[in-house]
């Protein structure tokens, strides 16, 4: 199939790419963009490996067709787990994760990085039910979910202490 | 899996995007959240040759409501924001219990109100792999002859599996659709053709553009239940919705909406009998209870036998009664 | 707890790959590419037994883009992981066994190309008869699955140990049940992926070495087997293990795509690339077999157990996998748990057409387990003892060897029984009684590794080798495959601990065969056990060179030479002149940073060193040490190596090669449950689980994997289940094989007992299996404490439940449960469609389960 021009805004880069009109964002971004942390896990969209934020709102990328999120309109604005780490350091999250065994074998963390790095930024004060709810969306295989929750807020408290110290 | 080949087209208006279906009738399918469409043309349940991008039409992704009138949910508003939506969750309880249960949160970001009402019906036999179809030699709704679960029939039993069309049910909500004849609004309940395959009374150029729900329907007490294995992502394998209102403790109106159990969602004709004039109370649930459940008719399409998804139609309507009776009290 | 001083061991530390997994720098199997690459996709068998005719792919290769296309006898060897199982190949040379069983790979250039060409495959089929209930499979006289096994019997076993009569005597109490466990499977997040590659030998001109990037948790048998379908030795074949998804077994063995992947290399002349799809994971499967339990107790009044008899028929599909050792699994394990006299068992490991079971976490013990430990429950009822108390009636004496041959040594049972009974307040649970609430408990033990290896030598199960080098890094060559549950950090955790350097210092080398000595893999919770036992001896050979360097220049015997936290001291001095030393220096005490300035004193070597510091000296920084230890000589290097002592190895019964192991692990759990009477839904509110895993060398890790290996049994028990019809998985994905969501996971409350083994790596044992088993009674338990119906199906989906319920409540039945009446179930549960009707449906044979129907009308 002939490809086609499209303009991607990923993690705040520009990228002009070449590509088949049905190419799943997931796979344009993987293969074309060789930004693999977005992970593919089921093929019917119930797992959320794929899970990146499109104007700061999860959303999976294997659901999604490439060509229908360029950025010609102002929006459309992509991020994926490459983009969460900042400023030379490992956000709170990521640190929090590996410090708190929120991951193991870790295919589904990009996933949850996206949701949890959400879920924060909309409610820097989730309760244990909120952020077990936000969390609903993305399977995991390995924590039981248990350590995911302590590392969330461990995360939190340290962002707290973090803008504290600002 | 990759998704089959096709042409992408973005338009970016109501006009341009009939005229596409015009043009390309029968070889085009309109694609919004993409949550249902896109996993099922991975499994080569569709092929067509035109992809509808319809997320690029400005003024369908908005909550407007107009006093004396009621609320416009744009089609393309996603199941997100109306479950966020203060206004709705106040004045339409019903339909933010059901908005709630859909999928699951991310889905919810992606999906949309006019996705989720003109959502494909769904069955075991049917939403799987193009070789897994192959194994079971095809069914009635896609390339084959026989219906597996009602062999016997012509009929396809696939199960509407949509959660909010119960609760729009029960708020009387129309929908809006626009065709290349104009616009044209027809009620929820006329909406479904309870079969399995042509599910829909959408002709192939119609698309729809907004729901209404009404002022009339505002501030009833409402609750959704819904059965489904995990308490997230599942599609329902039973839901009932139940809308209430009252005057004083008394019913002044009612109704009650399944979905998940038969190939369109129903409301249930007698349950306002069983609930109108009186308060509400256990005896009167198990009525509407028993109602629903000779209403339903839920076959093989799922994991959970017909059996026990007919008895929990039974068990969630009259529980969703005696729930919207404890919301009006609070 | 232990009171022992370590500075690494024992700490919670984050996993050394955590930050690639956070970031999303870290790389699996699919995440990898190479130029040229090609992408390869299976086509998979529609039928569930039938003879290959005819295999027409010229359509397909007539289509752009495709390069070439892989069959059966491209590659005939057979293989299998055990050597009494070599009953598969690449792709199908005569016939396939069940639907998805393998026929054809096309390479092409992408992806939807290669899809595209599956559909120009043209297979021509002669439908054969097919089994789909290993009851009936037993009884087949003609068209076996495999001809070498008649009957469909992959394997049997009669074993007595006691006097099972006798002990059937001496009871007061006997109960008989039948329990069934349905199929589940690992459902690991990642696909399975290979990438395999070919280079050319500068030598010959022709095709040389081949390079498979897999996921895996066996790289070394990957590369035997690969040895063996393409008659290539092992010398010119490396496997490289890459960030692995998760396993939980469903990698453990030689999953058909890594073989395919290899061979379409070689045809096409490029690399290729399979990644399955989801709903290929399910088809490739080798999951936890349904397994059917006919279970005997006997028990005296005062609770203690005479004998238990068990036959276990387990549903294996289409080929042997790992069967012969999940059968053995099943009746080995009835030991080593509690203290039973006399065991009887009969297992029979069926073959059926449909995807091959294999090893699962908890391989082989779970349902059984199951079984036994709700069994247990009904005969503390019957003689009126709590359910807690008969279990420390039974307890074992350790140390002790069990009737049926099994070592126990380090033996925590007993504390984890106090700890959950405490935490839970399981004395209490009579008071404020709620409605439809209870609290069950059970217990599980695993292995920490076969004490006999599946390939039957007498090498090592694991060698580890270690190199220092003048940059001062440690840097640790492990075969150890990690598959997420942290093998990488244990092993650096360990060569640390040892050397007395901070983690930080460590690099990990894993599972690479040009690199890394053999270790036979991540399974059976061998890998802390046995690599971590290796990998302490390479750190204490290399410790010694240095140590003995150390003890020259600070004056002073090597035994008085202590290595702790990059300082090299004298026994006697505090090693806090170090951390004020550090101080001064502006660094703080806890800091994982490594030590050592940058000024090169490991380049320039000790000599040049000397000149700058006079006299022996008490405290020698880590580099100052090693370099010592390097003078004259290049890089320091220590080797070590673990093989399980005979003592641990077990009777010499047929079969009792299986279930012996250095040590093996427990677990006690109490579960907390409430059932919805009206609707048959169970709501875990919590979970009690102590885990003895000897020593914990990672307190976050061992309670991740504890937490992990309940929650993935109670999947087992509340929702996950294969659901068939005539050999067709119905819900083949992850939408509809119900992998519990964060909504519906409680909480999980781990406790670690420390039971300090003998042998184990600073007396560590498993954590990551043994607490899975104990999950799925505890809740069957639980919800008979509840409200009094004892579940003998597992899972306990809402309609098993709900049955339950209204049988007992005499209420009018409900068929909701395809006419299998969860009280005594007999058969599959099918389910209810019919994919065969009036002539109607796929070409099946006319004698397949699917066509029976009509015969009957």
């Amino acid at each position: 199939m002939k490809k086609e021009l499209i303009e991607l805004k990923v993690n705040g880069r520009r990228h002009e790419i070449a590509i088949e009109p049905n190419k799943l964002l997931l796979d344009t971004l993987r293969e074309d963009l060789g930004l693999t942390g977005s992970k593919r896990g089921c093929d019917d969209s119930s797992c959320g490996a794929c899970t990146i934020q499109v104007d700061g709102v999860p959303m999976l990328a294997c659901t999604m067709v490439a060509a229908s999120y360029q950025s010609d309109n102002g929006g459309n604005e992509i991020t994926t787990v490459e983009g969460v780490a900042q400023h030379g350091a490992l956000a709170a999250i990521q640190k929090a994760y590996g410090d708190w065994g929120g991951s193991q074998c870790g295919y589904c963390t990009p996933g949850f990085m996206m949701t949890v790095r959400a879920l924060m930024d909309r409610n820097p004060e989730p309760t244990d039910e909120e952020i077990r709810h936000a969390l609903s969306g993305n399977l995991c295989r390995c924590t039981g979910y248990t350590q995911m929750y302590q590392a969330i807020k461990a995360a939190i408290t340290a962002e707290q202490k973090g803008m504290a110290a600002k | 899996m990759s998704l089959p080949e096709f042409k992408l087209l973005r338009p970016r208006s109501v006009e341009e995007a009939v005229g596409m279906l015009h043009r390309h009738q029968g070889e085009i399918q309109i694609c919004a959240g993409g949550t249902d469409l896109l996993p099922s043309m991975k499994q080569r349940l569709f092929a067509p040759k035109y992809l509808m991008d319809i997320r690029g039409i400005d003024g369908l992704e908005r909550i407007r409501v107009t006093p004396g009138l009621g609320v416009e949910l744009g089609a393309l508003t996603t199941l997100s924001a109306v479950e966020d939506s203060g206004f709705i969750s106040k004045n339409y309880p019903v339909l933010h219990e059901a908005v709630k249960t859909v999928a699951s949160p991310i889905l919810r970001n992606m999906g949309t109100m006019g996705g989720n009402i003109s959502l494909d019906t769904r069955c075991l036999w049917y939403n799987q792999s193009l070789q897994w179809r192959k194994s079971c030699g095809f069914c009635i709704k896609k390339d084959g002859d026989l219906c597996h679960v009602a062999p016997g029939g012509k009929k396809c039993w696939a199960a509407f599996s949509a959660d909010t069309p119960a609760a729009l049910l029960c708020l009387s909500a129309e929908v809006n659709i626009a065709s290349p004849q104009g616009y044209r609004r027809v009620p929820i309940a006329q909406l479904y053709n309870n079969d399995g395959v042509d599910r829909i009374k959408l002709a192939k150029t119609d698309m729809i553009t907004s729901i209404y729900l009404p002022e009339s329907s505002a501030g009833w007490s409402g609750a959704y239940k819904k059965l489904r294995m995990r308490g997230s992502i599942d599609y329902p394998l039973a839901g009932v919705a139940v809308a209430v209102k009252y005057r004083g403790k008394t019913v002044e109106d009612a109704r009650v909406a399944i979905t998940g159990v038969n190939p369109a969602p129903h409301l249930i004709p007698d349950a306002p009998h069983a609930l109108v004039g009186r308060e509400l109370n256990e005896h009167a649930a198990m009525v509407v209870g028993e109602l629903a459940a000779r209403v339903a008719k839920p076959l093989t399409t799922s994991l959970l036998t017909p059996e026990y998804r007919r008895e929990m139609v039974r068990v969630y309507a009259k529980r969703a009664v005696m729930a919207a009776g404890a919301a009006s009290s609070n | 707890m232990s009171k022992e001083n370590f500075s690494i061991i024992g700490k919670p530390v984050a996993l050394v790959d955590s930050a690639g997994k956070t970031t999303g720098q870290g790389k699996y199997a699919d995440d990898l590419s190479i130029p040229g690459m090609l992408i390869g996709k299976i086509l998979h068998s529609h039928l569930p037994h039938a003879k290959i005719k005819k295999i027409d792919f010229s359509r397909a290769l007539e289509l752009e883009g495709v390069v070439t296309v892989v069959i059966g006898k491209d590659a005939p060897n057979t293989y299998g992981i055990l050597p009494v199982g070599h009953d598969e190949t690449a792709l199908a040379v005569e016939k396939v066994r069940y639907v998805g069983d393998n026929v054809a790979c096309v390479v092409a250039e992408t992806e939807s190309i290669a899809e595209a060409a599956l559909e120009l495959i043209d297979v021509e089929y002669e439908p054969l008869p097919a089994w789909f209930d290993p009851e009936d499979s037993m009884k087949a006289t003609a068209n076996f699955i495999h001809e070498q096994r008649p009957s469909n019997l992959e394997k049997d076993y009669h074993h007595s140990f006691g006097d099972p009569d006798a002990g059937f005597a001496q009871a007061d109490v006997v109960l008989e049940n039948r329990y069934v466990a349905n199929e589940v499977t690992h459902a690991a997040m990642e696909p399975h992926c290979t990438l395999a590659s070919f280079e050319f030998d500068p030598q010959t001109g022709l095709e040389g070495r081949l390079t498979v990037q897999s996921s895996t948790q066996v790289p070394y048998y990957l590369q035997h087997k690969l040895s063996i379908v393409l008659d290539m030795p092992m010398s010119q074949i490396r496997v490289i293990k890459p960030l692995v998804g998760g396993g939980f077994g469903g990698k453990s063995e030689i999953i058909p795509l890594e073989i395919i992947a290899a061979v379409a290399a070689r045809k096409a002349k490029a690399p290729v690339k399979i990644t399955y799809t989801r709903e290929e994971v399910f088809l490739a499967h080798r999951g936890r077999p349904r397994t059917i339990i006919d279970l005997k107790t006997g028990i005296k009044n005062d609770g203690s157990i005479t004998a238990v008899a068990a036959k276990v028929i387990q549903d294996g599909g289409a080929y042997c996998s790992y069967g012969v050792v999940t059968i053995l699994y099943s009746g080995a394990l009835l030991g080593a748990l509690y203290d039973i006299p006399n065991i009887k068992y009969d297992g029979y490991r069926v073959l059926t057409n449909k995807p091959a079971c294999g090893a699962m976490r908890g391989h082989g013990t779970v349902n059984v387990r199951f079984a036994f430990e709700s069994q247990l429950d009904e005969l503390a009822a019957k003689i009126g003892m709590d359910p807690l108390a008969v279990r420390r009636k039974n307890l074992l004496k350790p140390p002790c060897i069990t009737v049926n041959g099994l070592r126990v040594q380090s033996y925590g049972l007993p504390e984890c029984i106090d700890v959950v009974a405490r935490e839970s307040k399981w004395s209490e649970r009579g008071k404020n009684r709620k409605k439809s609430r209870g609290l069950g408990m059970a217990c599980s033990h695993y292995v920490s590794g076969a004490a006999s290896s599946i390939i039957r030598s007498d090498m090592p199960h694991s060698t580890v080798n270690i190199k220092i080098d003048r940059d001062g890094g440690v840097v640790v060559y492990t075969g150890a495959s990690d598959i997420g549950q942290g093998s990488d950090t244990m092993v650096a955790q360990i060569a640390a601990e040892v050397l007395g350097c901070k983690l930080g210092r460590v690099k990990v080398v894993a599972a690479d065969t040009d690199l890394t000595p053999v270790d036979i893999g991540s399974y059976s919770s061998r890998v802390t056990f046995m690599n971590g036992n290796a990998t302490l001896r390479a750190a204490e050979e290399i410790k010694r060179k240095i140590v003995a360097a150390a003890s020259r220049k600070m004056a002073c015997s090597p035994e008085d030479v202590i290595m702790r936290e990059d300082v090299v001291y004298k026994k006697g001095m505090s090693p806090q002149t170090s951390s004020l030393l550090e101080k001064v220096l502006g660094k703080k005490d806890d800091a994982p940073t490594v030590s050592g300035h940058v000024e090169g004193q490991i380049l320039r070597g000790s000599v040049q060193q000397k000149r700058k510091e006079e006299g022996p000296k008490d405290k020698l920084s880590f580099e100052e040490a090693v370099t010592a230890a390097m003078d004259n000589t290049g890089a320091l290097t220590g080797s070590g190596s673990y093989a399980p002592p005979l003592e641990a190895k077990g009777g010499k019964h047929k079969g009792g090669g299986v279930g012996p192991s250095p040590a093996y692990s427990y677990s006690a759990q109490v579960a907390d449950v409430t059932v919805d009477e009206e609707t048959g839904e169970v709501t875990v509110n919590k979970i009690w689980a102590a885990h003895d895993c000897g020593r914990a060398l990672n307190p976050v890790s061992v309670e991740g994997q504890v937490i992990g290996s309940v929650w993935m049994g109670l999947g087992q028990a509340l929702q996950e289940e294969f659901v068939w019809k005539d050999g067709l998985l119905m819900n083949a994905g992850m939408l509809e094989y119900k992998s519990p969501s964060a909504t519906e996971s409680p909480e999980i409350e781990s406790f670690i007992v420390e039971s300090i083994d003998p042998e184990g790596p600073f007396g560590a044992k498993e954590a990551s299996e043994g607490s899975l088993a104990a999950a799925i009674p505890a809740i069957a338990n639980a919800i008979y404490d509840a409200v009094g119906v004892r579940l003998r199906e597992s899972p306990f989906t809402p309609e098993r439940v709900l049955s339950a319920i209204r049988a007992k409540n005499n209420l009018k039945k409900i068929e909701m449960t395809n006419r299998v009446d969860p009280t005594a179930p007999h058969k599959l549960r099918e389910h209810g469609g019919s994919l065969w009707f009036k002539g109607r449906g796929p070409k099946r044979h006319e004698d397949d389960p699917a066509r029976r129907a009509e015969h009957a009308d």
